[in-house]
């Protein structure tokens, strides 16, 4: 086969490409260089797909016919850009875990599409068919993950993890019966095999994120990250285009690292989260370990903003209770008025708080809060002891004191904030209800801890008006 | 129950007991307060807010005499005729005041002629619960503050540095000696008015105190650790010393202020600031020695007096919170507060041996001595406040301070090597991936082609997933929303094997249409993330 000129310029494109993904990601890594990394990544883009489509024109087929993009192709990219960006212009800040799941889950769907394609089209080699297999195979996983993950983040399906008595021994049945279809269909070519097999994903990527806890939801979200990429790596061994390998690479790395981070987060191993959840002992849990039995004081709007205006430094605890109730413009007005008054207000981010991995600082951004008052667990802990007033905001785990002083916790050695410490905690619930991991939290109960009950919005909506009175 | 607060009658004190404030408190848990004639005005209270506040203002023997409890500040006075203030009391009543029991058998012996029970507020218990009655820690805040007001009214220049159009002032330097409750104080005074502030102390442990509030911590090599009983710190060996007055030689040349606050129990005040130390310092310096009324820790300290030696102002002051008066005697009346709701408020006012708070206070109980008290059995709170309680206004509970930060997040992470741990693991995997691969890639002709080519691409793999690793591993948190759009985008590169399966030599075959599908859904992906990573990173602004 002659070497044409257009393969080594389609070459030089996907080299151009790669550099200006692994740039983008590079440019992700601070907020000043953010938005240019955003932009190499859309040119990267675009050269890849510019050049696959004017190069490719001038192959030809097997058996020697020119070959052409059938039409069609044209109409899928404009119809799947617009889709898309009307997904990416309504979508509201509050529901982005909901649809980072399910677009994860469109890269899945489109490489165990883009595998069958190629099954469909040609008689593969043995090495090829390994390959349809591995692609086919994490496609599915991700694919059908990817849209449970969805469905439990938008509260269609309960975020309580579905632990089956056998589970993991099914898990294990499940990956046996995938190692024998791949071998069938890798031997012979037996596309039955393969739809077993993709059958067998599709049920065992259901598996994996049922048994998963909601509190551990963005562990789950950052994993379907990694396996996204990992399937568009396994389409790149497939088709032969180091492209797609180095892309997915980088994105199969980057969630990996995100995983890693959030589990490191919560003090647990990765294992932990995939197989053994807060389920890991469910009779100890549901009995409830020590159950901090006391009475809580109350505070209202008013009170909280007479204290406010005598404070230096106030630190705001936001979770996923200020995500569902959208009270972060509220938050911020609030932050306003007192920084106005000469109030040091901090945010203090947990790296687990909300749904998905650097949730809050995205809707805190959304509500114009400046991210240099925006800090994280490590950087805010210190200060916490001279901190006049701590206000958690809809967040309950994250600040439970438990995870250090109660060894039979289930959240026993997460790193938490150390609210406590401070003068003066606020703690603004709808309920007396415990947090998503299901158990109770001391920090209610502690004399420093003022309980400001209702809806997150309506409450920092009442201090607000208080403070402007 | 009848509250009486007499008038202070120690020349120059200009303090009271309560304040109003108090008062209406106490009048409406159902004590009947009476309040001596003239008694706060010194500290700006006038009768008629205390009369406001539900007190009945009466005549100094009614208010001695006529109540079941005198509350005053200082010690009763004894006169050098032998009379005392407290003979006017009833027998049997009781006085709540400083009374510094171990330096007035004498006044005690008066106390217990009449059978008075008596109550030391200078020996509240420093210990986490008693706080809020540690009128020791109310009075010397408020002295920490008023030492450093006091330096900067005899300081003839700014304590923030300031860059003006006739040229620069560079910050005023301050040394604190003693970083107890009135050494944070000062401290927070000095640095709120923009002076570099150091503090040195022998305890080692009060630096983490003395930085939170932005001072700088000075402290001698020597390994010895002063700390001492009850939050104060013990006599140090002469070594230890030697190098501590080498550190203040050096200071005394440098800084404008000296804020001096050791003391050591039951002592004279350790001299530690001596003249030639003194004559180092640049002329209009200025010297506070808050341990004046213990005879000083300047060797040249005259108590209660201002005067100046070669160019430097030392001030003597033994009366500093009585010079803020109003706010002090506020304070001292929310101590006296709290610490008769301790006692059982005004309905069940009794003495009770097992409260812990209250004991060691009691020094006469029906004029029987109660002091010193029995050594308290050996109760963990007890032993726990190892640290002086600084001033409530800025940290509130010092003994549960940690250590640091980092080490109660339990094992520090260690991302390198985690990192590299991961990377190792991929490698591995992706090894026994291509193993298998050659081993069944053997079966078929063009075996050997596609072994090299698949070594090939495994080589790029392993590169990329090495350049990922590298490049996200320092994303910030923030970002992690924004990356996982991003990165997610980019994963739509699939597109790419969507488009080459839409290659068609006319017709449209299922292989075809699938691939068609496919390019579909990528695009959705790849328009969909990177325009809502846009306006995500668009929110985010400093």
């Amino acid at each position: 086969m002659s070497f044409p000129v257009s393969q080594a310029l389609i070459i030089t494109a996907y080299i151009v490409a790669a550099v200006l993904f692994i740039m983008s990601l590079r440019g992700l890594s601070s907020q000043e260089t953010a938005r240019r990394g955003n932009l190499y990544g859309i040119v990267g883009m675009a050269i890849a797909i510019g050049a696959t489509l004017a190069t490719n024109t001038e192959l030809v087929s097997h058996a020697g016919y020119p070959l052409k993009f059938h039409p069609l192709v044209f109409a899928a990219i404009g119809g799947g850009a617009v889709i898309g960006a009307v997904m990416a212009s309504r979508v509201g800040m509050t529901q982005m875990p909901e649809l980072v799941a399910l677009l994860h889950s469109f890269v899945g769907l489109a490489a165990v599409l883009v595998g069958y394609s190629l099954d469909l089209r040609e008689l593969p080699s043995l090495t090829h068919r390994i390959e349809i297999f591995i692609d086919v195979w994490i496609g599915a996983i991700t694919t059908t993950g990817s849209v449970l993950a969805f469905l439990k983040l938008r509260g269609s399906v309960s975020g309580k993890p579905l632990l089956l008595p056998a589970r993991h021994f099914l898990n294990l049945a499940m990956l046996i019966t995938s190692l024998v279809c791949a071998v069938v269909y890798a031997n012979d070519g037996n596309q039955t095999a393969l739809h077993v097999g993709t059958a067998v994903a599709c049920v065992l990527g259901v598996h994996l994120v049922a048994a998963i806890g909601g509190a551990d939801m963005p562990v789950v979200v950052s994993m379907l990250n990694s396996y996204s990429g990992w399937t568009a790596s396994a389409a790149g061994f497939m088709l032969g285009n180091d492209l797609l390998i180095i892309t997915g690479a980088l994105v199969g790395s980057s969630g990996a690292i995100l995983s890693y981070i959030m589990c490191r987060a919560m003090n647990r191993s990765i294992w932990n989260v995939i197989f053994g959840g807060f389920g890991a002992a469910p009779p100890k849990s549901a009995g409830g370990p020590a159950k901090p039995a006391g009475e809580v004081q109350e505070i209202d709007a008013v009170t909280l903003a007479d204290a406010l205006r005598v404070s230096k430094s106030v630190v705001i605890v936001p979770g996923y209770g200020m995500a569902v109730a959208r009270a972060q413009h509220a938050v911020r007005e609030m932050t306003d008025i007192l920084r106005k008054q000469g109030v040091e207000v901090r945010f203090a981010i947990h790296p687990v708080a909300g749904r998905l991995p650097g949730h809050m600082n995205v809707l805190l951004a959304e509500a114009n809060v400046p991210y240099d008052i925006v800090l994280e667990m490590d950087e805010i802990n210190g200060d916490l002891p001279t901190t006049d007033i701590v206000i958690v905001i809809g967040a309950n785990d994250i600040v439970n004191p438990a995870a250090e002083d109660d060894p039979t916790s289930p959240i026993a050695g997460m790193p938490v904030l150390q609210v406590w410490k401070s003068k003066l905690v606020i703690v603004n619930k709808r309920s007396r209800a415990a947090g998503y991991a299901g158990i109770d939290n001391p920090l209610f109960y502690k004399p420093v801890t003022k309980m400001l009950f209702g809806d997150s919005k309506d409450a920092i909506e009442k201090v607000v008006t208080a403070l402007k009175a | 129950m009848k509250l009486g607060i007499v008038k202070e009658t120690w020349p120059g004190e200009r303090r009271v007991a309560a304040s109003p404030a108090v008062v209406a408190k106490w009048v409406k848990a159902g004590w009947i307060v009476q309040v001596e004639r003239g008694a706060g005005v010194l500290a700006s209270y006038p009768d008629s807010h205390y009369e406001t506040a539900g007190a009945t203002i009466v005549e100094p023997r009614a208010a001695w005499a006529d109540s079941d409890i005198v509350v005053k500040l200082r010690a009763p006075i004894l006169n050098p005729d032998g009379s005392c203030e407290a003979d006017q009391m009833r027998d049997g009543a009781t006085l709540v005041s400083y009374i510094q029991p171990a330096q007035s058998a004498e006044l005690l012996a008066k106390l217990a002629a009449k059978k008075l029970t008596v109550l030391a507020m200078d020996q509240v218990p420093r210990i986490s619960r008693a706080q809020k009655m540690d009128a020791l820690s109310s009075m010397a805040n408020i002295s920490g503050y008023r030492a450093v007001i006091e330096a900067a009214n005899r300081f003839g220049s700014f304590f923030t540095g300031q860059f003006t159009a006739a040229g620069k002032v560079p910050p005023a330097k301050v040394l604190i000696i003693g970083a107890g409750v009135a050494g944070l104080a000062a401290l927070g005074a000095a640095k709120g008015l923009g002076a570099i502030v150091r503090a040195f102390d022998v305890r080692p442990a009060v630096e983490e105190q003395v930085k939170s509030l932005g001072g700088e911590f000075l402290t001698v090599s020597i390994k010895e650790s002063g700390e001492g009983q009850g939050g104060y710190a013990k006599e140090m060996s002469k070594e230890f010393l030697d190098a501590e007055y080498a550190l203040f030689r050096a200071q005394a040349r440098e800084v404008d202020i000296v804020i001096t606050t050791a003391l050591i129990p039951g002592r004279p005040a350790p001299k530690l600031w001596f003249a030639d130390m003194v004559e180092l310092m640049k002329p209009g310096s200025v010297i506070v020695d808050m341990a004046a009324e213990q005879g000083g820790n300047c060797e040249l300290t005259k108590p209660g007096e201002v005067i100046e030696h070669k160019g430097v102002t030392i001030v003597g002051y033994t009366d500093l919170a009585s010079r803020m008066a109003h706010v002090a005697s506020d304070l001292y009346g929310t101590n006296l507060l709290h610490f008769l709701d301790e006692m059982g408020g005004a309905a069940g006012h009794k003495v009770d041996h097992a409260n812990d708070a209250v004991r060691p206070a009691l020094v006469l109980e029906q004029g029987e001595t109660r002091w010193p008290p029995p050594p308290a059995p050996a109760k963990p709170e007890a032993a726990k406040p190892a640290a002086p309680p600084p001033p409530a206004a800025v940290v509130s509970k010092p003994p549960e301070h940690r250590p640091a930060v980092k080490s109660s997040h339990g094992p520090a992470p260690r991302p390198p090597s985690r990192a590299v741990g991961i990377v190792m693991s991929l490698i591995g995997l992706v090894a026994a991936i291509g193993f298998l691969y050659v081993r069944f890639g053997r079966a078929e002709a063009s075996a050997g082609v596609e072994t090299a080519q698949l070594l090939q691409h495994l080589t790029v793999f392993v590169m990329a997933v090495f350049v990922g690793f590298q490049v996200v591993w320092n994303v910030a948190p923030a970002l992690h929303t924004p990356l996982m759009s991003v990165t997610n985008a980019i994963s739509g590169i699939i597109v790419v094997g969507g488009l080459l399966g839409a290659l068609t030599p006319g017709g449209l075959p299922n292989g075809v249409l699938v691939a068609v599908i496919a390019t579909f859904f990528a695009t959705i992906n790849i328009a969909g993330g990177f325009l809502v990573t846009r306006r995500m990173l668009a929110m985010f602004r400093k």
